[in-house]
């Protein structure tokens, strides 16, 4: 019984870590994992684009400098299925992102998570979505 | 002016008129022309992977209480990734990376497939053992090389998917293969030709009916199609591939076999054998099903912001200059 209880954990983290490696790019070809970023600022722009959606972020910094990022986002498709449009993050929304600038240099970053003042993951999208396949459904 | 308007409207309203007309028989709705009706919005998402896990080694199918465990155990793990990224973050900074978006970007079912009223544990039904047949060596690289590119030099050295040529993981194939979003498919069908919008990467293929194949020279990323009717199963075969396209390691001599059988009013059973001998020890054979979905279909033009391909040559030549200065 704990032989076939290891072997179901080992296949749902096999199938589940399959997943990442099959995306539209690969991660690590346009973001440096060594460049981790905590942003904390305001939404300036969304651009609900192909092949993912990009966020503008303006970042101030302790010395009163604003910086423009713009943070990569899921595909466009998915966020509209999830009910996520380009009026969900309205400019002037303060949003914190976790994530992994380009390698490039430029103030571009993945966003891993990208959490609202209150708390709520904006791309919390686990359940109740609505989404095809949602468990809900 | 007035009675040709008229005729045109006849002829709108027979159009309109002619899905209501289609026969239904055993539940699998018909075209007028007597064929299964395939047309419809349709998904194939599932989290049953290709190949068989080496941990359900042996176990072709699991019950409906196994696959609830292993689900929620997948759905689980999925949410846990979500909201704990500080901590992950940090810890990656030395290390190659966590490599990861959050959940909201994955969008691949959260059911394994279920065939003939059991669910799957791989997408490949033969060989029996659930694993691509033994490839190779030249395969090997060609599936390698398919992943990562071969170099920052060119855009033209990028991946396909990365280029937006075609989508990620054999979405539009042939074979269709179910990936990690988009998994959605339009089907329209005429007694000449059946045409499959794949939503990633927007690519249209379209099936020629009763057809031969084009010459040998004529070679398309998306190979060449031709189709028939085995009764009520529309089967497709296709070859002409570029040497470019590249499944699985494969040549341009890949001859895949497509059939679509609908079997009730929500499923199509979609069945695929591949061939090519210079990659594949033998011909392998995947079976799911494509089920209908509300849709709509979105448009996906993967190219339009495409920043990823100027971040990537562009951390390419930061890492050069770097190398050059010390």
């Amino acid at each position: 019984m704990k032989i076939r209880f290891f072997a179901v954990v080992a296949a749902a983290t096999f199938i589940l870590g399959a997943a990442p490696a099959w995306a539209h790019h690969a991660f690590a070809a346009e973001f440096d994992a060594k460049k981790p970023v905590h942003l904390v600022g305001v939404v300036t722009k969304v651009e609900l684009i192909n092949p993912h959606a990009w966020i503008h972020v303006d970042v101030t910094g302790p010395d009163g400098k604003v910086t423009s990022w713009m943070i990569e986002a899921g595909s466009p498709n998915v966020l509209l299925r999830r009910g996520f449009t380009k009026a969900t993050v309205a400019p002037g929304t303060q949003v914190i992102v976790d994530g992994y600038q380009s390698k490039d240099g430029s103030l571009r970053a993945n966003g891993k998570d990208i959490t609202l003042p209150d708390g709520r993951k904006l791309f919390l999208g686990s359940s109740g979505t609505g989404a095809p396949y949602d468990p809900k459904k | 002016m007035c009675y040709r308007f008229l005729v045109s409207l006849g002829a709108l309203s027979v159009l309109l008129a002619a899905p209501i007309l289609a026969q239904t028989s055993g539940g699998v709705p018909r075209t007028p022309d007597g064929h299964p009706d395939l047309q419809g919005i349709w998904t194939n998402a599932t989290i049953t992977p290709l190949e068989r896990p080496d941990a359900l080694a042996g176990k072709a199918t699991v019950t409906d209480a196994e696959a609830k465990v292993l689900e929620a155990k997948s759905a689980n793990e999925l949410a846990e990734a979500d909201g704990k990224s500080e901590g992950p973050l940090l810890t990656a900074t030395g290390s190659a990376g966590t490599g990861g978006y959050n959940a909201l970007f994955i969008d691949r079912g959260s059911e394994f497939a279920r065939v003939d009223g059991v669910k799957r544990t791989s997408l490949i039904i033969d060989p029996p053992d659930g694993k691509v047949p033994r490839m190779s060596a030249d395969a090997g690289r060609r599936l390698i090389a398919s992943y990562v590119g071969g170099g920052f030099n060119s855009v033209k050295e990028r991946p396909l998917s990365e280029r937006c040529l075609i989508g990620f993981g054999s979405t539009s194939g042939p074979p269709m293969l179910p990936v990690l979003y988009n998994n959605n498919y339009q089907i329209v069908q005429t007694p000449d030709s059946v045409l499959i919008l794949v939503e990633m990467v927007h690519d249209a293929r379209i099936i020629r009916m009763n057809a031969t194949h084009a010459p040998p020279d004529v070679r398309q990323w998306l190979g060449d199609s031709v189709g028939h009717w085995d009764g009520d199963t529309l089967v497709v075969d296709t070859t002409n591939f570029t040497d470019k396209t590249r499944f699985r390691g494969s040549t341009e001599n890949l001859h895949v076999v497509e059939r679509f059988t609908r079997i009730d009013a929500g499923t199509i059973l979609y069945r695929a054998t591949i061939e090519d001998p210079a990659a594949f020890s033998r011909p392998w054979t995947i079976e799911y099903p494509f089920l209908a979905t509300p849709g709509p279909i979105y448009e996906y033009a993967c190219h339009e912001g495409n920043y990823a391909e100027t971040d990537i040559l562009g951390g390419a030549r930061k890492k050069e200059a770097e190398a050059g200065r010390n």
